[in-house]
């Protein structure tokens, strides 16, 4: 069974119907030019933007389930957060634990694995975008939700930070979870398990990265022109 | 926040002690100061005339004081979680111009003169149908914008009949005053029955008391508080009645009271953070503190109206504030 199934999902104005089965425990990359619905899409997957068709996770309709164990069941990572008022990281990511009755288990160690431990006490409004963005995914690691839904986690991040997260999603889909995250860089993606392709609000194509991202589809969606020659490429040390 | 983190837990004993000096105070002090062994005397019994001016005059007022001061600061703090925004407070949904109107019209009609009860009544009634006209407009999505633009007309509308209304009713001097009066808010000579209808404040403030946590999430937005597990429809529905009512019933037995919503909250956020588990009983029990510090004020300076000192003490003290901030 898979872990998230999408049957002719549409959102009025924003995603023309996607039908789109994920597995679990693989790493998914979310790509498509600006506009294409990717945010679009991680919220109906999400269960919080209302959408015509059908989503399912685990065969469960979605709508069926409660919103506490939603929360549970599937984390999202909204791009760009707007925090009205000032509370601290640890705060924020003790957020994360609502559904789970604000036990704060694993807070220390999700800090601990975004490098967010010195920032603990600090602000959310007084951090760089990176910063925050690192704070909401500690808030979605937190959750030990199943489905994880980031949408472009790895925009503001710094290189060694950026490897780190991808190190992080990888770890978890180990482990059985399910990670979609949209990005925009398709070497990244080239290095996933599977891509999810999206053009003009409507999906183009999806499959294992080597069948998927041809020069012919990269020229089609994005029009860019691919090469495999050498070049830089970075590591954890 | 200002307070450091050791001395955070400490901000609500430290209010509960200045409200009961201040209510205390509040019974001692008026044109006739009793000393404490008479006021002990007086609330006893045991002290015939400090016993009448206690239980007939000061008692009512100081309770009705307190809870108006509560229900006005935590229906601020409600609404500035619902709409996401530091500025939100009672007046912004047209709530409280809902309550004056309806209060105004029930002078001006001569209701107010025949019963007690009309004219709580009347600012119920309005601040009721105002909160339903809020609703009602902004039915379809009902985002944040929506219910502030609805908000805005209904208030431009409201004023514009109470406008109406003074200048209707010129030649009748007393009603005039009267309404006036009423307009600028006040507690004194207030009686049991007037603490009889503010007494559901109460029940608003217990239901309101473990929402705290939800208004947290709420405050990053629908779609994130949804996410994080709460039922955000719900949840709204729970907040906007709540906010209504207190704003209702405090706006009925006290009058056009203002300001008491937007710094109450403010100063308290500034000293102990965000957090709403931590703001909902300080924001209760603060703005109990602050309408009877500014009662007392407005006393010892000769008699001025309740809502005037809220925004003579209140205004210099946010702006000083506001410059503290980093």
């Amino acid at each position: 069974m898979n872990a998230l199934d999408i049957r002719a999902a549409a959102v009025t104005g924003r995603l023309l119907p996607v039908s789109l089965g994920l597995p679990r425990g693989s790493l998914i990359g979310l790509v498509g030019p600006n506009g294409a619905g990717k945010s679009t899409l991680l919220q109906v997957a999400a269960g919080i933007l209302p959408a015509s068709g059908q989503v399912a996770w685990q065969g469960r309709d979605l709508g069926k389930i409660p919103f506490l164990e939603r929360a549970r069941y599937a984390a999202w990572v909204p791009h760009g957060a707007h925090f009205e008022f000032g509370f601290s990281v640890r705060s924020v990511v003790s957020q994360g634990r609502y559904a789970h009755g604000d036990d704060e288990k694993g807070v220390d160690e999700a800090l601990a694995r975004l490098d967010l431990t010195g920032l603990a006490d600090r602000s959310v409004n007084h951090l760089s975008d990176g910063e925050r963005t690192r704070v909401l995914l500690a808030r979605a690691l937190v959750t030990e939700a199943p489905l994880q839904l980031w949408d472009e986690p790895l925009a503001a991040l710094d290189p060694r930070h950026g490897l780190e997260v991808l190190r992080l999603a990888r770890t978890l889909a180990a482990a059985g979870a399910t990670v979609l995250f949209s990005l925009h860089d398709l070497r990244v993606a080239y290095g996933l398990d599977h891509v999810v392709v999206l053009r003009e609000r409507a999906l183009r194509a999806c499959g294992t990265p080597a069948d998927i991202l041809t020069p012919e589809l990269l020229l089609d969606v994005f029009a860019v022109r691919a090469h495999t020659v050498p070049g830089l490429t970075l590591d954890l040390p | 926040m200002i307070l450091p983190a050791r001395l955070v837990r400490w901000a609500l004993p430290a209010l509960l002690v200045l409200l009961a000096v201040l209510a205390v105070a509040a019974l001692m002090s008026g044109d006739m100061i009793l000393s404490p062994a008479r006021t002990w005397a007086g609330l006893c019994g045991e002290d015939s005339l400090a016993s009448t001016i206690i239980w007939q005059i000061r008692m009512p007022r100081l309770i009705v004081g307190m809870l108006v001061g509560a229900a006005l600061s935590s229906a601020g703090l409600v609404m500035q979680a619902f709409f996401r925004n530091n500025l939100a407070n009672p007046g912004l949904l047209g709530v409280s111009g809902g309550g004056a109107a309806g209060a105004v019209v029930t002078i001006a009609a001569g209701w107010a003169s025949a019963s007690l009860w009309f004219l709580p009544l009347g600012a119920i009634v309005g601040a009721l149908a105002a909160s339903a006209a809020v609703i009602v407009l902004a039915r379809r999505g009902a985002s944040t914008e929506r219910l502030l633009l609805a908000g805005v007309a209904l208030n431009a509308l409201l004023g514009a009949v109470t406008s109406y209304v003074l200048t209707q009713y010129t030649g009748l001097y007393e009603r005039n005053t009267q309404i006036l009066f009423w307009l600028m808010g006040g507690v004194e000579d207030r009686t049991w029955e007037h603490v009889q209808i503010a007494l559901p404040i109460i029940v608003a403030a217990a239901v309101l008391w473990p929402l705290g946590r939800q208004m947290d999430l709420l405050s990053l937005g629908v779609p994130e508080a949804q996410s994080l597990g709460v039922d955000t429809r719900r949840l709204r529905r729970h907040l906007l009645v709540l906010s209504t009512v207190l704003t209702a019933l405090a706006t009925a037995v006290a009058g056009a009271v203002g300001f008491v919503g937007l710094i109450v909250p403010h100063i308290l956020r500034l000293l102990v953070g965000p957090e709403h588990r931590r703001l909902v009983p300080l924001t209760l029990v603060g703005g109990a503190a602050f309408v009877l510090g500014c009662d007392l004020v407005g006393r010892a300076a000769g008699g001025l109206r309740l809502g005037i000192v809220t925004s003579l003490v209140g205004g210099p003290f946010f702006l000083w504030l506001l410059r503290k901030l980093p």
